[in-house]
């Protein structure tokens, strides 16, 4: 599903984010990026959805070489990758359903779909009873749990989860790592970068240890060691 | 699928104007200011052009001809002048009525009422008053009036008398479009600026959910497009509020420049109602193309994510 192979990246300021990187990840697999902060983590989330190209090696996501990907496919290879982030990237001034919605906007879904396709995903995350509510009225979970569901509109064969529960409580992180497993269970290959050592262990599945930019461990069934 | 992304476009348009109505309401404020800055300018401009020409009618040369040529030697003179192309209007002047009106503007002096009565007849002789339509055109008109076979017909011309106030006149009309122009050219450059800055701060607000909108997959033309109808909306609204406002403003203003230039007929209302199209279209037209030009500018660092 994901192949990095022999990627590099170094950026404009020197520091090598990635070094000869070889990383191959299977259809359906559950894998925690793990590594302290400027390990290069969030590099390879960055590189998988091409918001930075690498400098050297190849990348291929679901069988699309998009190593050398032209600026107009972007949209396109964003659009069958699900991505969370730490800090939610919500649209502030849509509600919770425009936010979901608009995933599906971009693609130019017709009306009818949305309004059928939408309240599904937000039913999903548990979100059915704040359709209407702004960014700004939900809690961290809630935000994270929108998040998830406009990265879920698109029925993505891969999950990319940038620190998914960085900013948010250990009731909250337990949900949304359910919701992980949960999307995990029905078919999505689901990628996690994380500095959350308890989530990490008890999850016991693959585990990629980053060090300085290196792949310095990759367990099956891992736990954080750093 | 083009239609479904315009529509779309529009609705975020509306959406974005309404959710941020302070942002709108400030960039439609600014946008007010510098067209009321500009129509100013418009209104300065109609009324320096309406008193420089309201001088200008007021210039004319007579050619007073001796007594005894003839009134058809005169109106061949006159058909003769009404030939040149930088001739307006020549109106002739019979010796009778000379004669009247010379006494009518002299009629407190008792010595030249006394000296008429002791002439037996008419000293006076046929005038032409002649205008030209441009001041310049004056040298033109004399240089033909010059002709050695009018020599013997003509007494004098008045023209020297006139031709310090047109060359002074000439001067200021000449030098007051030229400071006209040069304001004008300060201010639509200084309103283009301001405006380019609001619609860019207005982008820079909007930078981090451009970067959002790239990450969950919208294409350029999908995230520019409601920007570009925004900036569409505010600056019509721009140019209703200073439509709205500018008229009552110059029916305010009309009486005391109108009784400022006692007797020039200034019609400012008029000016802007005989030109509503070409005045509010081409401001519309501008304010439309700077907000895009801009809006396309700021935009384009924010969405290389």
């Amino acid at each position: 599903m994901i192949h990095l192979v022999d990627v590099s990246k170094k950026f404009s300021d020197g520091a090598e984010a990635l070094k000869n990187a070889d990383l191959h990840i299977e259809p359906g697999e559950f894998v925690s990026i793990v590594g302290q902060s400027g390990s290069g983590k969030t590099t390879i989330v960055r590189l998988l959805i091409s918001e930075i190209f690498p400098d050297k090696g190849k990348i291929v996501v679901g069988g699309w070489d998009i190593t050398h990907i032209k600026k107009h496919h972007i949209p396109l290879l964003r659009r069958q990758i699900g991505v969370v982030f730490q800090d939610f990237k919500l649209l502030p001034k849509k509600t919770v359903f425009e936010n979901v919605a608009f995933a599906l906007q971009v693609a130019g879904a017709i009306r009818n779909r949305i309004e059928t396709i939408v309240p599904q995903v937000l039913s999903i995350v548990d979100l059915s009873n704040k359709i209407d509510r702004y960014p700004q009225e939900l809690s961290g979970g809630e935000r994270q749990r929108v998040a998830i569901a406009r990265a879920l509109i698109h029925r993505p064969k891969v999950l990319l989860a940038d620190e998914p529960t960085g900013n948010l409580d250990a009731l909250n992180t337990k949900d949304i790592i359910d919701l992980l497993l949960k999307i995990n269970e029905f078919g999505t290959t689901v990628v996690m970068v994380t500095h959350n050592k308890d989530t990490v262990n008890s999850l016991k599945r693959r585990v990629i240890t980053l060090e300085d930019g290196l792949i310095v461990q990759d367990q099956k069934v891992g736990k954080y060691i750093i | 699928m083009f239609l479904l992304a315009l529509n779309r476009a529009i609705l975020f348009a509306l959406q974005s104007f309404w959710r941020n109505v302070w942002l709108s309401l400030a960039t439609i404020f600014v946008i007010f200011l510098a067209l009321l800055s500009v129509n100013f300018l418009i209104v300065v401009n109609v009324i320096s052009n309406s008193a420089i020409s309201a001088v200008k009618d007021r210039i004319d040369v007579s050619v007073y001809f001796k007594p005894e040529v003839r009134e058809s030697k005169i109106a061949e003179i006159k058909t003769r002048l009404e030939s040149l192309p930088q001739i307006k209007s020549i109106v002739y002047r019979s010796a009778e009525e000379s004669l009247d009106t010379f006494k009518a503007r002299h009629e407190g002096d008792s010595k030249i009422q006394d000296t008429l009565k002791e002439l037996a007849g008419n000293p006076m002789g046929g005038t032409l008053i002649v205008q030209a339509k441009e001041l310049k055109d004056y040298p033109e008109i004399l240089k033909a009036l010059d002709d050695p076979s009018y020599g013997d017909l003509i007494e004098e011309k008045n023209f020297d008398d006139n031709r310090l106030v047109i060359n002074r006149i000439n001067l200021i009309a000449n030098s007051a479009k030229k400071v006209v122009l040069a304001i004008s050219l300060v201010f639509v450059i200084i309103a283009i600026l301001i405006i380019f800055n609001t619609v860019r701060i207005a982008i820079f607000t909007h930078q981090n959910e451009i970067a959002i909108m790239k990450l969950v997959g919208a294409g350029n033309w999908f995230i520019r497009m409601p920007f570009i109808f925004e900036s569409i909306l505010c600056g019509l609204l721009g140019c209703v509020v200073t439509v709205i406002f500018l008229y009552p403003l110059i029916s305010g203003l009309q009486p005391y420049v109108a009784s400022f230039f006692n007797g020039v007929n200034f019609d400012i209302i008029g000016y802007f109602n005989h030109n509503f199209i070409t005045i509010f279209g081409s401001e519309l037209i501008a304010i439309i193309f700077i907000n895009i030009v801009s809006s396309g500018i700021a935009m384009g660092k924010y969405l290389n994510v």
